[in-house]
């Protein structure tokens, strides 16, 4: 069971993320562990397979240090392993968990040369766990997860030590970093404690010295003139997001006619919405430039530079058409129709709310089948600073619609086939 | 081709306010005007204001546009970066390049074979190509906020109230914003020398030294530190006589390891500049044409008059928060006129953070930066961090000098036993093929456990080479783990690498 936590004692497995044979690979969350405080994710710190699950999940009260599974290296075959015998007692220096073996440098015969000064550091701890600050020193032993500095590797190899005993020795760098101070101290060359110290005098200067502060010696105060008094609010309209609706009347004689045709020649009727909708396919090629898209690089940095002249740059619309039919008479119903003002928009809109003279159309296609009127009006709305990139729009769909609706057949031909 | 047309964005809000004024479209459009209320209010407040447009003021402000935040960064200079890109860094460095090449032209090609015929100075064109990178690197950092959405703001700024910044805008007016958090990175300013009236012309600070209109005959520098030994090595090269005086028994300053010091004053000597070490200014008199100052031997002595055509103080720089207005909401400033900050940059009001030179740590401009990502961090995820142990400084002097972590010195104050391994680059294959030999690479590292304490360089390339340190020291390396990761043959590195060999054991070729 590993120590989640420098004070945590027992732990409850909650739940087994891979199974007995699983392959896992680094990061893979192994299995989920709760304590009284909280519930914790065990991820996997190197690639390899479980081999074998010793407390099932809903395990209680399961005291750190006992031995919950075994993993196995990536290439082991499961059948032909031999479990390493568990370490007799959890020490109470929570440092075990999940307990490594099997690829054989790693646990059981790497043991021989630990000197014996600090035992309990020496319990093969592998994985899995962060283990709490050990009494004598601020190394904390931790699985290195990056290859061994130069000196170190070197170190280890001089003086017979596995690379799996290598990840008990308290790491005092950044990091949890593993140092060659560490390892020095580990082969009893120098003080075991020295190293950390000196992570922990090097941690110092790594900060500001913000002791012995000494304040200057207050001022007479000066009035103060740039004083509240004269902060000014900053205008609302300014920095409010404004959409513009754009709307054109367009007439639908053309787009009639021409389906007429269709409808007597071919036999087929083309629904208006069709014509409409590939008209609008058209007319969103080559767009003036948005201004929400923003310009790009190299139009910001011309800017700046002053050189503003070359954004003849286009881009295609998305824009889609709102249609409705224009009212056939002006009507009482037109004032109903329009939303009215709230009381935001008494006390601070503009004054023109009930002074403006409104043409509101009518929701839906008309095809002046009734009325004899074919204008319909197209609208869309356009964020501020595209107004002229939603008109260029919608005088397009106006063209196509009005003047060569044909153009939509033939391209309908094309494309349905 | 026609693709299939979906309903991309058909919603219609049925209560958006229509106003249809065709009268006023003679083409027939209508326009509806549709406004998100409820946005006005916070609209108008910014997550992150900044005042200042220095280096640390800009990458707080990029920073923070990354990270999503509307923010709004005040400059009043005109233009963004800073002392840094304007006044400091970068100038600087155009004129000692270019000036080094000049002197490179005038006395050391010759020995190379290349002949070269008259040889002239176009001071003017000299300070165009300076002015040329600053206005490239100015306009970059201006297309980097476009690019990434803060807000410039042209004025001066200061605090109406502890969420509230009123700018005096360049352009005329008064703007008010408000903030959620507001961090202050005004700068700083070069101190003045007592009883010398700065006028730019003869009494300049770095800004003046940098734009002087002529080469003066005779140059005085006050003050032997970075900034003083660059600018004067920059007049000295184009033909000033150049007199560096300084308080201390050392140039470059205390940061300065004194061995490195010493070599360089060496150096620097060779190239023609004059050193008064030990020495104080009593007094100047610019009344006349020249200016004249009276100094004398530190430690008592006798008293000199020296001559100068332009006197350059250098004798340090100090925080910049006037006009502020931090009286307005009670910030308190240290005895050398540092805000006073917490360790996450926080003033006691916090949601006011301070970074770069107006505060604490080192006056340098990757320091600055550093802290200007941090305290976005701090802001937008609690937490960030600067290692300022691995804060690495460069004199870009010729050659460069360089250094990391702590000097002999400093350890020998802290009671640290530790060991000095140092490479020359005479025995560097390198800088021979280059001619370039002078100055050395110099490890310290901790006696007992060989983890590296300081790396000082004065040395080609210095400026370059100490990055290397700096990820040493970053990362807790030994002097062994460099020695044992292979550099490139030929190269300067080389001798970085052999240094380190030195401190351990033994280098190879020394
Ligand atoms: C000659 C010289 C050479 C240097 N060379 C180097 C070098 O090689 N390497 C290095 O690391 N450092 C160098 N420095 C130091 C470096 O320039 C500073 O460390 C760096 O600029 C600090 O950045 P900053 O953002 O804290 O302050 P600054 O760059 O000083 O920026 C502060 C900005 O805030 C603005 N400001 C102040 N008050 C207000 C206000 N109330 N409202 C609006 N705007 C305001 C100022 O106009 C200024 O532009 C050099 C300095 C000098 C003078």
């Amino acid at each position: 069971m590993p120590a989640m936590s420098p004070t945590m004692t027992e732990g409850n497995i909650a739940s087994w993320k891979v199974k007995e044979g699983d392959l896992f690979s680094t990061g893979d969350v192994l299995l989920e562990i709760e304590t009284d405080k909280a519930q914790m994710e065990v991820e996997a710190q190197d690639d390899g397979k479980m081999a074998k699950i010793m407390q099932e999940a809903g395990s209680k009260g399961v005291k750190v240090g006992t031995r919950i599974a075994v993993l196995a290296g990536t290439d082991d075959n499961l059948s032909t392993l031999t479990l390493p015998a568990e370490e007799s007692v959890p020490s109470p220096s929570p440092q075990d968990d999940l307990q490594a073996g099997i690829d054989d440098s790693k646990s059981s015969r790497s043991k021989a040369k630990a000197p014996s000064s600090s035992k309990n550091e020496n319990s093969p701890s592998v994985n899995t766990s962060k283990p709490p600050v050990p009494s004598t020193s601020s190394g904390k032993v931790q699985k290195q997860g990056y290859p061994l500095y130069p000196s170190i590797t070197q170190l280890l190899h001089e003086n017979g030590v596995s690379s799996a005993e290598a990840e008990k020795i308290p790491a005092s760098g950044p990091k949890g970093r593993l140092l060659k101070g560490d390892v020095l101290g580990y082969l009893g060359r120098i003080s075991s404690t020295y190293s950390s110290e000196q992570s922990a005098r090097i941690t110092k200067l790594g900060h500001l010295d913000l002791s012995n502060v000494e304040p200057a010696p207050p001022k007479a105060m000066a009035p103060s003139q740039p004083s509240k008094a004269q902060a000014r609010k900053v205008p609302e309209s300014e920095s409010e997001p404004t959409n513009t609706e754009i709307a054109i009347p367009i007439s639908l004689s053309s787009v009639i006619s021409v389906q007429n045709r269709i409808q007597a020649t071919l036999g087929i009727t083309l629904p208006l919405s069709t014509f409409i909708a590939r008209a609008t396919e058209l007319a969103n090629n080559d767009l003036p430039r948005s201004a929400a898209t923003g310009p790009s690089a190299d139009d910001l940095f011309n800017q700046i530079l002053g050189l503003n002249s070359v954004s003849t740059r286009t881009s295609r619309g998305n824009y889609l058409p709102q249609v409705s039919a224009l009212p056939e008479t002006p009507s009482m119903e037109r004032a109903d129709l329009r939303r009215q003002p709230d009381v935001y928009e008494m006390l601070t809109g503009p004054s023109s709310v009930s002074t403006r003279v409104l043409e509101v159309p009518r929701p839906g296609i008309t095809d002046g089948s009734k009325t004899g009127d074919l204008s319909n009006v197209f609208s869309v709305s356009a964020a501020k600073g595209d107004e002229k990139r939603a008109r260029s729009f919608l005088e397009r769909v106006k063209t196509i619609l009005q003047v060569e609706p044909g153009k939509l057949v033939l391209l309908s031909e094309q494309v349905d086939r | 081709m026609i693709r299939t047309l979906i309903p991309r964005s058909a919603s219609r809000s049925a209560t958006r306010p229509l106003s249809c004024s065709s009268t006023l479209q003679p083409t027939g459009f209508c326009l509806y005007t549709s406004r998100n209320r409820g946005y006005a209010t916070e609209a108008s407040e910014h997550d992150l204001i900044i005042i200042g447009g220095g280096v640390a003021g800009y990458v707080a402000a990029i920073k923070a546009g990354q990270e999503g935040m509307k923010v709004a960064c005040i400059e009043k200079r005109g233009a963004l970066g800073g002392t840094c890109l304007n006044v400091g860094c970068i100038p600087s460095k155009s004129l000692l390049n270019n000036s080094h090449m000049y002197h490179q032209i005038l006395h050391d090609t010759k020995k190379r074979g290349i002949d070269v015929g008259d040889v002239k100075l176009n001071l003017k064109q000299m300070m165009a190509a300076k002015n040329t990178s600053v206005d490239g690197l100015t306009k970059g950092v201006e297309f980097l906020f476009k690019k990434n959405k803060v807000e410039y703001i042209k004025g001066a700024g200061a605090f109406s109230g502890e969420h509230e910044v009123t700018v005096n805008l360049i352009d005329g007016g008064e703007q008010t914003l408000r903030g959620k958090n507001i961090f202050v990175a005004t700068g700083s300013e070069a101190t003045p020398f007592p009883g010398l009236t700065i006028d730019e012309k003869k009494v300049v600070t770095s800004t003046g030294a940098i734009a002087l209109e002529s080469v003066p005959k005779k140059m005085v520098v006050i003050g032997g530190g970075i900034i003083g030994l660059e600018m004067g090595s920059v007049w000295s090269r184009l033909g000033s006589e150049v007199t560096v005086v300084e308080f201390l028994g050392q140039i470059g300053g205390p940061g300065m390891d004194a061995e490195i010091s010493k070599t360089t004053k060496k150096i620097l000597e060779k190239q023609g500049m004059k050193f008064k070490l030990g020495t104080k200014v009593l007094k100047g008199d610019s009344s006349g044409d020249g200016v004249k100052l009276e100094v004398e031997a530190a430690k008592g002595g006798k008293a000199e008059t020296l001559d100068a055509d332009v006197v350059l103080v250098a004798i340090g720089r100090r925080p910049y928060t006037a006009g502020l207005g931090l009286e307005n909401i009670g910030l308190d400033v240290d005895n050398k006129g540092r805000l006073i900050i917490d360790e996450q940059y926080r003033t006691k009001l916090p949601h006011i953070r301070v970074i770069g030179d107006c505060t604490f740590g080192p006056m340098l401009a990757h320091k600055a930066e550093e802290e200007g990502v941090a305290a976005v961090e701090f802001v937008k995820k609690g937490y960030g961090h600067v290692n300022y142990n691995a804060i690495p400084s460069v004199m870009y002097t010729h050659p460069e000098v360089a250094w990391v972590g702590q000097n002999e010195a400093e350890l020998k104050e802290q009671g640290v036993k530790y060991k000095v391994g140092s490479f020359p680059f005479s025995a560097n294959s390198r800088a021979k093929t280059n001619l370039e030999t002078e100055g050395m690479v110099k490890f310290v590292a901790d006696a007992e456990t060989d983890r590296i304490l300081g790396i000082h360089i004065v040395g080609p390339n210095a400026g370059e080479m100490i990055a290397e340190g700096v990820l040493a020291i970053e990362y807790g390396a030994s002097s062994e783990d460099v020695g044992r990761t292979s550099h490139a043959h030929p190269t300067l590195a080389e001798a970085f690498k052999e240094a380190a060999m030195a401190t351990y054991g033994k280098a190879i070729h020394y």
